[in-house]
């Protein structure tokens, strides 16, 4: 199924996204019909993201969080609006993004190279130009887990991993194709804090080599300070856009930043800025 | 006794004890052998008609494997199908699950009408009672598949059909050998009812034979070797899916 997916249909006029804007969201609203029921989880989300930049979203459960990733990543289809990635309409499932999720869904049959592999084969498979020679694979799986702190693991079964070194895996699974745009959803949520830390960091770092664009789900508030260089807080459902902040701690950022006056004073205003909208929820 | 060995010699030990009661109890009740043989009786007599009880276990055997087969590749392509495609689980289940709740052995008059006294009656008799568990299996291992797994692969580019192939399959493996040694169990059961109405050739014959003679030792000889390769193909089929399947357990 090679088919085009992303093409701009003639009724969606989109203004001209400058080159710096990786991904342009338009007036977008999400419905789901279950059983006939319709339940508003976006309503009229406005933004845009520079290219080589991470964004984060934080807000309350249940504020759409998630299904604007999975509309950013073409999952699903806006009910209204549109976005656009590299200024095409989103029509269907992207083919340049990595994921990674809270749960690492890593397949227990295959050791962690083959793993990691899966997105290689995929692209060689659909004669991808981005798929590396065959001979690179090895290679740039051991390097990239060598960064997560995994190196030597390759031939290692997914069940003799802890979940913090899954998660890695994960992570590495998301980036070994060099996508130009990384989606995650709260991928940090499970590991211990120092841990967690530590995966910040490692993102700072592969962000500032690889100039991906991030776009980050957390319920972390720390975690959105210190790899986002704008954070987006979402009101309760349907999920709108509450408050826009820019986080301006210099790169590269250390944890120490978080403790800075201008950090913990953003994190209590979001943290004002939430609360509220989950007391409506309850 | 490391663990595996006592789940080994456990069943034995009883095994062999109710056996032992069983040939004690027969003369000390002045049990008529006619009602019910010694197993000392019983195996006299097979060894005695070991030739033919061989030739026809061997008939069982081969209806019981032909009708398995049958079902295995008819049960995997409907689980297929039903798992990867929304519309062909809703038209179809119901179907499957309305068939599956007919008693098959209702269904061997019908088969014998169409086709006649023999081995053709057993092997469908046998397919019809093996699809149902593997459909089931495989149909379930593909619509459980993890959402985000099929995310991470969509976001690539990977169409239906990779991720089928890449993440279906292999995934539904373990559910897939799981449901053989129930189908192949079931299988068995139907060649044999098929076999005890209508049939020429087979274990299920020679029992309904030796029963219609009063010849209680070979019916009882017969239900031995039932026995005795209901467990054996039971046991090659979990063998074999331990033996794929290790990643499953090891969990
Ligand atoms: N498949 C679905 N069918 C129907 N409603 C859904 C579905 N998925 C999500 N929703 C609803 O849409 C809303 C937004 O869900 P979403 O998963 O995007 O929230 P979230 O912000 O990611 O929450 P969390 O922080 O708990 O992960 C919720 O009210 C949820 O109940
Ligand atoms: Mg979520």
């Amino acid at each position: 199924m090679g088919e085009e997916r992303r093409c701009a249909p003639p009724h969606v006029h989109l203004n001209p996204p400058g080159a710096q804007t990786a991904v342009a969201i338009r007036d977008v609203s999400y419905d789901y019909v279950t059983n006939g029921r319709v339940t508003r989880a976006l309503a009229r989300v406005s933004l845009e993201i520079e290219r080589g930049t991470t964004v984060a979203f934080v807000g309350p459960s249940g504020c759409g969080k998630s299904t604007l990733l999975k509309l950013i990543a073409g999952l699903v289809r806006p009910t209204e609006g549109a976005i656009a990635v590299d200024g095409l309409t989103v029509a269907g499932p992207l083919k340049n993004v990595g994921m990674a999720f809270q749960n690492p869904v890593l397949l227990p049959w295959r050791t962690v190279l083959d793993n990691l592999l899966l997105p290689l084969e995929i692209l060689r498979e659909n004669q991808d130009p981005r798929a590396p020679a065959r001979a690179l694979w090895g290679e740039r799986a051991s390097a990239l887990l060598g960064t997560v702190g995994l190196a030597g693991a390759e031939h290692r079964q997914p069940r003799e991993l802890s979940g913090g070194m899954r998660q890695r895996v994960s992570l590495c699974r998301a980036l070994i194709h060099e996508p130009a745009l990384l989606l995650l959803d709260e991928p940090f949520a499970s590991l211990d804090a120092f841990t967690r830390e530590e995966m910040w960091e490692l993102h700072q770092q592969l962000r500032l080599q690889r100039e991906f664009t991030g776009v980050l789900v957390t319920h972390d508030l720390r975690e959105a300070v210190f790899l986002a260089q704008t954070i987006y807080v979402m009101s309760a459902s349907p999920g709108r856009i509450a408050h826009v902040h820019r986080v301006s701690l210099r790169a590269p950022r250390t944890l120490e930043q978080l403790y800075s006056a201008e950090a913990t004073a953003l994190i209590r205003d979001m943290r004002e800025q939430i609360r509220p909208s989950r007391r409506a929820v309850a | 006794m490391s663990p595996h060995l006592r789940r080994l010699v456990l069943p034995l030990v009883v095994f062999g004890g109710l056996v032992l009661v069983w040939e004690m109890a027969v003369p000390a009740l002045r049990i008529q052998q006619i009602v019910l043989p010694a197993p000392s009786g019983v195996v006299r007599t097979m060894v005695q008609t070991a030739g033919p009880i061989a030739f026809h276990a061997r008939h069982t055997l081969v209806t019981t494997l032909i009708g398995f087969a049958a079902a295995v590749g008819l049960g995997l392509l409907l689980g297929f199908l039903i798992g990867a495609s929304a519309t062909a689980n809703d038209a179809l289940y119901p179907l499957l699950v309305g068939f599956n709740s007919i008693p098959k052995a209702a269904v061997v008059p019908m088969l014998v009408m169409w086709f006649g006294i023999g081995a053709v009656p057993a092997v469908l008799t046998a397919f019809l009672l093996a699809f149902f568990p593997v459909a089931v299996n495989v149909a379930l291992g593909l619509a459980t598949l993890e959402a985000e797994l099929r995310d991470v692969l969509r976001v690539l580019g990977a169409s239906r059909w990779q991720v089928f192939r890449k993440v279906g399959v292999p995934r539904t493996m373990p559910l897939f050998f799981a449901s053989l040694k129930v189908a192949v169990s079931s299988a068995f059961v139907g060649s044999v009812i098929s076999e005890t109405v209508a049939s020429n050739a087979g274990i299920g014959y020679l029992m309904a034979v030796a029963a219609s003679d009063f010849n209680t030792r070979l019916a009882f000889g017969g239900l031995f070797v039932l026995a005795a390769m209901g467990v054996a193909l039971y046991g090659v089929f979990a063998a074999i899916e331990r033996r794929i399947t290790a990643w499953a357990y090891a969990e």
